[in-house]
This record gives structure tokens, sequence and C-alpha cells, in this order.
């Protein structure tokens, strides 16, 4: 091979790699950096979109929805309905985990269960919002069962009234989203190896006791991992909120995301939208930096 | 610090397989017992069923002069080594030894003497605060061992703990564990498929196969005197060359060539003289095989064979053969490797013999050291 030739394949070498990635990278950039940059762009113009040639309004729309009161409130409807549904999406995956893993069930027993379980996650969140608004509406099934229960004494309205609104939205997120859990935690329990807890056995734990020393430390990448991305991703549920309550009663539900909808499309102001879309950002970035760091150190 | 009784134990499982059948076992106090056989013979079930791990169907067992049968794990005053270790990897050394003491409501103080006790031991005082992960093979070993002793039982029980560690840490951890039971006087049951184990380091040998007990014996009486030609094959490495001979007027028969018998083999053995003109299965160690070349092998009888192949190890020369005989299974299934295609016999030759593959040599046998074996029931005559 002449000098000329080892050095074009040489080359040929080196770029091979960036071809095949440069597809993916090119839909990657026109379809999400292209936008998010734009968006951080409109954060910093007067009447973004809107105008033909938008004047530079440096940190304005920024103070202007940090000085919104409905603004916090939808931050902290949003830090609530998160916690809630992730604490409760892992709580509830985690006993029904255990269930479908364990032993004394009956197998087929354990297989009903396990399609029964995972039904909520074949829905979209269309569905899933049309039957919870079906359910608590105030002549629902539930309103009638827990009358008959003796628990309300008169019909709730669940979605109507701003003292249960964000309640029952993160009641119905949280039914819909515990599967993720479930699966992935049954996943982590099958590949515990049996030998750990015939080892304990013989050491006399009780089964409280293997639950607190061996299955939770065995789970624990998976518990972060699921956790970390359930926070992400509830952070930025729209569709359910959107069509149960929209937001209401009185911003009782109001969530950053469907607080920035309402700027940009009810309002019309695109560039505070666009700022309150940059702070969502942020949040969702520092909790994926976060995630990344923690499988990196795994 | 207790015996072990099994007597009768059975275990049947939902498919009626019988895993263990009948297992009368008397472990003495203080002994260290072997539980040996090839694979999927029951010996794991067994001490499983000791541990309360499995079920026992039928039997009684004793622990310690205490019916267990019926009781949990926990309460049977035993500790179980594991092939895995079943070292928690989210623990530290420390941590997993003091495991069970941490479940009793021991105070720390309590439970980080008896560890640093345990450690200095086992040589682990530096690695306490090391994860099982960051540990060899043969210190994950020793970590299980110590989490075994932290509870002083009455018997440990360990199943294939060396079968994860490469040939060279094998026979250090061997030599450690016996020293370190010897030590402890803790009545040990120990289940190996390597025979080289169950020889060197029990004080009997249990030998099961099919879930039945063959023979409990010393090591040296396993070897010099196997019940049937299951044992025989069994124990030994190589495994005691067996053929189909027929006992014709004092001599062994085989296709083409005879084996006189002293009279000695007969005076040994009062029901031999019964296969008069029958069949028999005619066994010998490749120990006591030689090479009539050489001075070892110059006083004894000799048969005509070809070498097929050689392994030169060094200190000996395993020699594969063919010669014309027909070989008997002895019923081994992990054994059927033993031999070469080519060749059906193997013998143990010093490393200065001169043979080479392909020759044709005089086999000297060593005729002290025959065994007889009934062709039908392969048991030993």
């Amino acid at each position: 091979m002449t000098r000329q030739k080892r050095s074009h394949h040489r080359l040929k070498r080196a770029v091979a790699p960036y071809l095949y990635l440069s597809p993916s990278l090119l839909i990657i950039g026109l379809l999400m950096l292209l936008p998010m940059v734009t968006v951080i762009a409109y954060s910093f113009q007067n009447s973004a979109v809107l105008r033909r040639d938008p004047s530079f309004a440096g940190l304005k729309h920024y103070q202007a929805i940090f000085a919104d009161p409905v603004f916090w409130a939808s931050l902290w409807h949003t830090l609530y309905f998160t916690c809630m549904s992730v604490v409760f999406h892992m709580t509830i995956g985690m006993v029904f985990a255990l269930m479908l893993n364990s032993d004394r069930i009956n197998p087929t027993l354990r297989n009903i269960l396990r399609v029964l379980y995972i039904l909520p996650w074949l829905f979209t969140a269309v569905i899933i919002a049309v039957i919870w608004r079906l359910l608590l509406e105030p002549n629902g099934v539930v309103n009638s069962v827990l009358m008959q229960m003796g628990i309300i004494g008169s019909k709730v309205e669940w979605f109507s009234s701003p003292e249960t609104a964000l309640h029952a939205v993160t009641f119905a997120n949280i039914w819909a989203g515990y599967p993720l859990f479930m699966v992935s935690l049954l996943a982590g329990l099958q590949g515990i190896p049996k030998d750990f807890y015939e080892a304990a056995d013989i050491d006399g734990a009780k089964a409280y006791q293997k639950l607190i020393f061996i299955t939770i430390p065995q789970l624990m990448p998976i518990i972060i991992s699921i956790s970390l991305l359930d926070f992400i991703w509830t952070m930025q549920v729209f569709p359910l909120i959107w069509i149960t309550t929209g937001g209401g009663p009185i911003y009782s539900t109001e969530v950053l995301s469907t607080y920035t909808y309402k700027l940009a499309f009810s309002s019309y102001n695109l560039s505070q939208a666009s700022a309150s879309a940059v702070v969502i950002l942020l949040i969702s970035l520092g909790l994926t930096l976060f995630y990344i760091r923690y499988q990196k150190a795994r | 610090m207790a015996e072990v009784i099994l007597e009768n134990i059975c275990k049947t499982y939902g498919n009626n397989f019988r895993a263990i059948d009948q297992l009368n076992l008397s472990v003495e106090d203080g002994e260290f017992l072997i539980l040996v056989g090839p694979s999927g013979c029951g010996k794991s079930t067994a001490l499983r069923m000791i541990a309360g791990l499995e079920d026992i169907t039928s039997g009684s067992l004793r622990i310690g002069g205490v019916d267990v049968v019926d009781m949990p794990p926990k309460d049977r005053d035993i500790a179980m080594v594991f092939q895995s270790y079943a070292l928690y990897p989210h623990m530290t050394v420390s941590e997993n030894i003091a495991f069970s003491m941490r479940l009793a409501g021991k105070p720390k103080a309590e439970r980080k003497k008896r560890v640093d006790e345990i450690a200095k031991t086992l040589q682990l005082t530096s690695l306490l605060d090391s994860k099982p992960a960051n540990l060899s093979g043969g210190q994950r070993q020793r970590v299980a061992m110590g989490r075994a002793m932290v509870r002083e039982p009455a018997a440990f029980l360990m199943d294939e703990p060396l079968s994860n560690l490469d040939a060279k840490l094998r026979v250090q951890m061997r030599a450690e564990i016996t020293s370190l039971q010897k030590q402890l006087g803790v009545t040990t049951i120990y289940v190996t498929h390597d025979q080289i184990e169950a020889m060197t380091m029990g004080d009997r040998v249990a030998v099961l196969k099919g879930g039945v007990l063959q023979q409990v014996d010393t090591p040296k009486r396993l070897y010099e005197s196997p019940v049937n030609a299951f044992v025989a094959g069994f124990i030994g490495s190589p495994s005691m060359n067996l053929f189909e001979a027929t006992l014709k007027g004092g001599e062994l028969v085989f296709r083409d060539f005879a084996i006189r018998l002293q009279d000695a083999a007969f005076a040994g053995r009062p029901g031999l003289r019964s296969y008069e003109g029958r069949k028999i299965v005619f066994g010998i160690r490749p120990e006591d095989l030689y090479d009539s070349s050489l001075e070892s092998g110059r006083k004894y009888q000799t048969i005509p064979a070809k070498v097929t192949s050689i392994e030169e190890l060094g200190s000996e020369h395993i020699v594969h053969l063919n010669i014309d005989a027909v070989r008997v299974d002895s019923g081994d299934p992990d054994a059927v490797d033993d031999f070469g295609l080519a060749s059906n016999a193997v013998a143990r030759f010093e490393p200065v013999s001169a043979v080479h593959s392909g020759s044709e040599i005089r086999l000297a046998l060593d005729d002290a050291k025959f065994h007889f074996f009934d062709p039908e029931t392969h048991l030993a005559i």
C-alpha cells in the first residue's frame, strides 16, 4: 500500500463513525436543539413570533413571571403533583411487584394480577383523563360508593372544587403511572439471587428484615434511576391536567406546563411563555444532569 | 456442637421424582463428613434438607438430639456456606459477618468484638471495611466462612464452597477449611462433586448416586475397598479401569489374553470361586499399572497394550491405552470423558517411562491391587 492510499484509508476510518451518527444528530438538531435555542431566544425578545423585528427585552419577561403569583402557585402545584406522584408510584409499584414476585400467591392468580396491574399503562393520557372525569363526576361511581359506605355525606365535586382538584388530578396520575415502577422493580426482584434470602433465613431474618436489609438495598439502583426519570417526566405532564381541569378551578391545579400553555395560546404572550418554558427546561436539566451523574457513578 | 442423624430421609417432588431415597447417615459430634457424588445425585438436596431450605418428605432428622424436621432454618442451630457465598454486595465485610448478630439485636460493641475475633482467625482484619466486590475469590470464601462462624452453630453445612475458585486457590482453601474445622471442632457436612476434595478433607465420605447412599467410609477405605463399581469408578482420579472378563481355571480370560490370579486373590474373597466359568468385572486403578520396561514393573505379569496418547504432567505421565478387552461403565455420568476416543484404559506411569504415543507395550499389573465386581449388581466381590 502506498503512503497516499494508507492515509486515505486512515481518514476513511476516522470519518466513518461520524457518518453513521450524522442522521440521528441531524434529526436531534432539527427537532430538539433548534426549537430549544429558539425558545430561549424568544424569552429575551419583546413580542416574539408576533412581530417580524422583535426588540431585545433583557430579563423583563423573567421578572414578569417571577412577579406573577400564578407562576409561584403553578410551581408549588407542580412540585406537589410531582413529588406525590413519584412517592406513590414507587410505593404502589413496590407493593405490587412484591406481591407478583411472591411464591405464596398461586401462579395462575399471579398471571391474572400481572395483566390487571399493568392495565393503566396501556391507556393514553386522554383516555385516563376521560375515565377519571367520568368516575369522579358529582354523579359518578366514586361519589356513589363513598356515600353508600358513609365516608362522605354529600356529593363532592372532585375536579371542580379548589380544595380537592389538585388531589384528584394527582390521584389520577398516580393510578396511571405506577406500572412503570412495578415492572422495573419486578424485573429487579427477579434478579436478586435466591441465595441471599436463604442465607438470611438461616441467619434468622424475619420478612420485614429481609425487605429492609436485602430487597430494598438490592433494588436501590432501580429505585433511584426510575424515580429520577419519573420526576422529570411527571414535571412536564400536560394532557392529563389539561383535559381533567384545564388548570382550574381558580388556578388550583395550574402547573408549569398549563401555565406556559395558557400564556402562549390564550394570552398570546409568547415571550413570557418562552421565559416560563425556559424555567421548566432549567429544572428538568438540573434533574437530568443529576441522573446522568448518578448513572456515571455506578 | 452436635451430632447430626438422618434416618430414612426421603425427598419426593411434585412430579413423583424421588431426589433422595431412604438416606441414613450419622455424623458424629465434631466430625467432618463429605457428601460426594456426580451431578444430580441429590447431595445438595440432602444438605438443603438438613438446613431446612427444602422440606423433608419423610424420615427423621435430629441435630444435637433434637428433632428438627418441622423447625425453620433459623432454629436448627446450623450455619451454611453457599456455593455462591451469598455475600450481600451492599454490605461491608464486617457487616456481612455481623449480619446474624444484627438480626438477633446484639449490641454494637459485642458485634464488633466478635467480628474482630473472627477476622483475626481468618486474616480478614484489613478487609473489614471493603465491599465483597473488591475482594478476591479466596477472600470472599473466607468472609462466607466468617459469616458462618459468627453464629457458633452446632453444625456447619457447606455447599460446594470451593467450586468457584481457580485450581491453585482451591488447593490452598482446601487446607485452610480443613485446619479451621479441626481447630473449631464443629460438626461439618460438606457437599462436593470433586472427589479430590472428598478424599483430602473429610474424616469420612458418603458417596451418593441417584439419591441413594452407596457407601460411607474413611477416604482410605473408600479407595481401597469400594463396595461397588460406581464407588470404585468415582473415587480416584483418573478413574479405576473396569473390564469385562471370564473367570476360567484360576485365570481371568479377556478377548485375546489372560491374567493368572494368585491364591491370595481367592483367599481374601471367598465369593470369587463361585464365579468360575462366569463373567466378572475386573478393576484396576491407573496407579497399579506399570511400564514393564522399568524396574517398578518387572516383578508383575504383563498384558499387551497400545499407547494412544500421553499427558506429561512432570511428576507423572497419564498414559491412555487401548487393550483388547471390553470396558465396563461404572455408572458415573460425569466420568465419560476420562477415556480418549481410541483408548479404553488409563495408566499412571513414572516420568522416566519412555513410552510414546502409538507404541505397543507390555503393561504390568500389580496383582495385589485387583478389584472384582459382580457383572449384574456391580457389587464388590
